[in-house]
């Protein structure tokens, strides 16, 4: 295989000699390379550029005005024009011949005559090295346009005399390989991606010849690619939409679109990802948005959780493509909301809290885990979420009076959790996640305050009442409640924790005191007893609506107490809450058992009772006037010590009142030893219930007000409009303010003289 | 694959065979183009043909004591290159040679591609000149005056700006 010797070499000066030797060289490298070049052939072509550019040769008048270039004039010019008269008559002769070639015989000629031309171009790039650097270099360095070191130039004459004229074939035969394999035909990728990276080679940099573009590429390549795959998936995708199910249709489109992300991988440039996958969303997905978006509400009442998500993966994809999910969403869920209420409501006003809560939780809980797995907890999703549970956990029917409905149930539950009552949840977990959820339906409460009023009320009960399941449940409920909605909202709740921990000291400092102080006879004497002192800011707490006078046998002991009070606190005034105050008494006259049977008693009851220690049958009128008590507790107390057959009544079965008259039933019997009669009275409860509701009333005029004058002190001037405005910014997160609401306040502050009206609609702050 | 111990053989203008490593040999961008693009094994001399036997030994001894000198990069066109005429100790003394001979270097280097040494050769060339008259540095050259004094006026006066004062 020895390669045909080399002509001889020409003289140093003689272009013509020289480039036909050249020729003869670059020829061989070009058509017959694969037959070798030897070392003497190598050197002797380098040698001969070498030698015709550094020739001596006198240019005439080399130091005239119109050859200044700074002195050496660099040889080159003619061999490098030879050269690209070479290159375009080579490649015509290829482009000749390619036009013998369809499809993938095209494909394959391109990319061997690509690589061939391109390795014969390094090999020239070696030999014309002398004058790359210097006869290039220098035209280069001048700024001249349209010279290129050699192998670039390689590249342009490919480009200008072979790919202008033939890519727009070799691209048809690409895109029909394409069609094939998306048609699910196992083709020949290799060429493919050799066919992408030669248009990539040929973006040259016009400034830097050195580096390349992808401008070539995306015009030739990437437009005509994106354009035929947009047709592709346009036509499939509306015929497969019209035989099959709109779900088998989005696991077509999952399919397809992972498929033309993994064939960028295997031949395409990443660069063209993005736009690829904007044409195929936009020709599978967005252009059948509408369809899709009819079948979310039939996958949403079936629940179809896996089908959901495919669709929110799709709808993803292409812009403002889930919003309309996410209206229809939450519309879903706010219906699914109130008819879960509805089917509750029928209990009307005996609905139980729990029963309420739970309706409320078991959408909350569906959905969310629904938005969870379906919707991979998208912020907006959780927005309409919350939109539609905050709708109908303020505005259901069972709400139908008026918003406050929800926190005073909600309430009431939280209650029931934490009493003692309910002490079936002994586990801390079990607690903390029943916390956890009571939270979850707070968040939407629109009320807030009334939530606070009732709470407090309850909380007030069970510790004045020492009903409390755990001290530790209590102030978990109320971090969390601060956490919500800070500081100012827990406050009293928590005023009211300490104030039980200041009355436990007192107590046993009392006791103390007692010791050193009393003598033994008064100490005896002395009923035992615990106090706890309120603070009367803090405490959702009234005097008793009745007047009453206290037994005589407990006014020594607790005049003592005030007194030992009064020094320690000067300044103080105690008022004591008779209607929660209770006793033990103990029933010596009954003879039943040898342990004498307690009574558990209210201080009213104990009053009572203890007047029969003087008496044995004693009038309803000389009670009345014994306990100073009103009928309308009098009454009931009476009545629960009938009920309990601790008193007999004369006349027989008569209702207390006056006319009757009582004596001890000394036959009494009952299985405990200790006996409650501090039974609640049913109409105290209901009328508690409505307390609790006026003041709410009156309370959040005043929250208003000081709102405005906080605002009005802050701003000094302020329009009526935004005054408005701000004050409901600053209140919603306890309650939603009517606006009419708002503007009658304003009216009383103006009347109070803390505003003027000046001119036009705005307002002045009075200091 | 033990390419620091791999020589290959070259073949002077004046027909005498030298053994080289390789690596030193490839100081040349020419020859370690060669040998790239021919690839595989060279058992064949490299003719040489521009290049005699005792300047080819001279740039050799160079290659071999600037082996392992990091590889000029294309662009290496920096200030410091371009503008200092230091050149290291060894370059120094390897350059004291007779001028014919100096002239010699710098052709090779030219023709081999080996930047380097092209550099160092100049460099020489460039200190020679520098400080010297228009006189010396024909003395020194061995350069016939061939301008007229009516020429060598009017370039006196055209430089005027750039003398020495």
């Amino acid at each position: 295989m020895a390669p045909t010797p080399m002509p001889p070499m020409p003289g140093n000066d003689d272009p013509v000699g020289t480039w036909s030797f050249l020729e003869s060289g670059v020829d061989r490298i070009m058509t017959n390379l694969r037959e070798g070049i030897d070392m003497k052939a190598y050197m002797a072509l380098y040698t001969a550029i070498h030698n015709f550019c550094t020739a001596q040769k006198i240019v005439a008048g080399s130091f005239s005005a119109q050859h200044n270039r700074g002195g050496a004039h660099l040889l080159g010019e003619d061999l490098y024009n030879h050269l690209i008269e070479y290159l375009r008559r080579h490649l015509g002769g290829v482009q000749a011949k390619s036009r013998e070639h369809v499809d993938e015989a095209l494909l394959t000629f391109y990319i061997k005559e690509w690589n061939r031309y391109t390795t014969a171009a390094t090999y020239n790039n070696h030999l014309f090295q002398y004058l790359n650097r210097h006869w290039v270099k220098r035209e280069m360095d001048e700024g001249k346009k349209n010279v290129y070191d050699i192998y670039t130039l390689h590249l342009v004459r490919w480009k200008m005399d072979m790919f202008d004229h033939t890519h727009k074939s070799v691209m048809s035969s690409v895109l029909k390989l394409v069609e094939k394999q998306r048609n699910g035909e196992t083709i020949e990728t290799s060429h493919i991606k050799s066919v992408v990276d030669s248009f990539v080679s040929l973006g040259l940099d016009e400034s830097d010849s050195k580096k390349t573009t992808l401008d070539v590429y995306k015009q030739f390549f990437e437009k005509p690619f994106l354009e035929s795959t947009a047709a592709y998936y346009k036509d499939e995708s509306t015929k497969f939409i019209q035989d099959n199910s709109i779900v088998e249709y989005m696991k077509k489109a999952e399919a397809r679109l992972e498929e033309e992300k993994e064939r960028i991988s295997l031949y395409l440039l990443t660069e063209i990802t993005t736009p690829l996958m904007r044409t195929c969303e936009t020709a599978l997905i967005a252009d059948h948005s509408i369809l899709l978006r009819e079948e979310f509400q039939n996958l949403l009442n079936e629940d179809r959780r896996e089908d959901l998500g495919r669709m929110y993966a799709l709808l993803a994809r292409i812009p403002d493509g889930l919003d309309p999910l996410r209206n229809r969403f939450e519309a879903h869920v706010r219906k699914a909301g109130l008819m879960a209420i509805d089917k509750v409501a029928v209990d009307g006003e005996n609905l139980e809290p729990k029963v309420y809560v739970d309706a409320l939780l078991e959408v909350h809980t569906q959905y969310q885990d629904l938005v969870n797995t379906a919707f991979i907890g998208e912020s907006e999703f959780v927005r309409s979420l919350d939109n539609a549970c905050r709708e109908f956990v303020n505005r259901n029917k069972v709400c139908k009076s008026g918003s406050t409905k929800s926190p005073e149930l909600l309430a009431k539950y939280t209650d029931a959790l934490l009493k003692k009552s309910s002490a079936k949840l002994t586990e801390e977990d079990d607690m903390e996640k029943m916390l956890s959820q009571i939270m979850t339906v707070f968040k939407y409460i629109e009320d807030k305050d009334v939530f606070q009023k009732f709470y407090s009320r309850m909380l007030a009960k069970r510790l004045v009442n020492t009903t409390s399941n755990s001290d530790d449940a209590e102030t978990s409920m109320i971090s969390k409640l601060k956490e919500a909605c800070g500081f100012e909202y827990t406050n009293k709740l928590q005023r009211m924790f300490q104030d039980m921990q200041i009355s436990k000291d007192l107590n046993s400092s009392f006791k103390d005191w007692c010791q050193a102080n009393l003598d033994e006879e008064s100490q005896k004497s002395a009923v035992d007893a615990t106090y706890m002192i309120l603070g009367t800011g803090f405490w959702p707490l009234n005097p008793s609506a009745t007047s009453f006078l206290p037994p005589q046998q407990i006014v020594k002991t607790y005049e003592r107490f005030q007194n030992f009070y009064g020094n320690k606190h000067q300044g103080r005034k105690l008022t004591w809450l008779w209607q929660l105050c209770k006793g033990e008494i103990r029933a010596n006259y009954i003879k039943a058992g040898k342990i004498p049977y307690t009574f558990q008693v209210s201080s009213y009851q104990m009053a009572i009772l203890l007047l029969f220690n003087d008496d044995d049958s004693i009038t309803y009128e000389d009670i009345e006037e014994s306990t100073k008590l009103s009928k309308e507790t009098l009454d009931p107390s009476l009545g629960v010590f009938l009920k309990a057959k601790v008193l007999n009544v004369q006349p027989e079965s008569s209702k207390p009142g006056p006319g009757t008259s009582y004596s001890l039933n000394h036959g009494f019997k009952n299985k405990k030893v200790k006996v409650n009669l501090n039974i609640a009275i049913k109409s105290e409860q209901k009328q508690e219930t409505e307390d609790t509701h006026k003041t709410i009333e009156e309370d959040r005029k005043l929250l208003m007000q000081s709102a405005i004058v906080r605002i009005m002190k802050a701003r000094k001037q302020e329009k009526h409009q935004a005054l408005v405005a701000e004050t409901i910014t600053q209140i919603k997160s306890r309650f939603t303010p009517k606006v009419s609401d708002i503007k009658k306040c304003i009216d009383i502050l103006l009347e109070k003289e803390y505003l003027e009206r000046q001119g036009g609609d705005e307002l002045a702050y009075l200091a | 694959m033990a390419t620091d111990t791999q020589t290959i053989r070259l073949t002077t203008s004046d027909n005498v065979e030298m053994t080289v490593e390789r690596a030193v040999a490839e100081r040349s961008i020419l020859i370690k183009n060669l040998l790239e693009d021919l690839g595989g094994e060279q058992t064949e001399s490299i003719p040489v043909p521009n290049v005699a036997e005792p300047v080819m030994k001279k740039v050799i001894e160079w290659c071999e004591h600037h082996k392992k000198d990091p590889p000029t990069t294309q662009d290496d066109d920096s200030d410091s290159r371009k503008k200092s005429t230091d050149i290291d100790e060894w370059d120094q003394k390897f350059m004291q040679v007779d001028q014919e001979m100096l002239f010699e270097i710098i052709l090779a280097a030219n023709y081999l591609d080996i930047k380097a040494l092209l550099d160092v050769g100049c460099k020489t060339v460039a200190n020679m000149i520098k400080g010297k008259s228009p006189d010396e540095i024909r003395k020194t050259f061995n350069i016939q005056n061939d301008f007229t004094p009516e020429e060598e006026d009017q370039i006196r006066r055209e430089n005027e700006w750039a003398e020495d004062r």
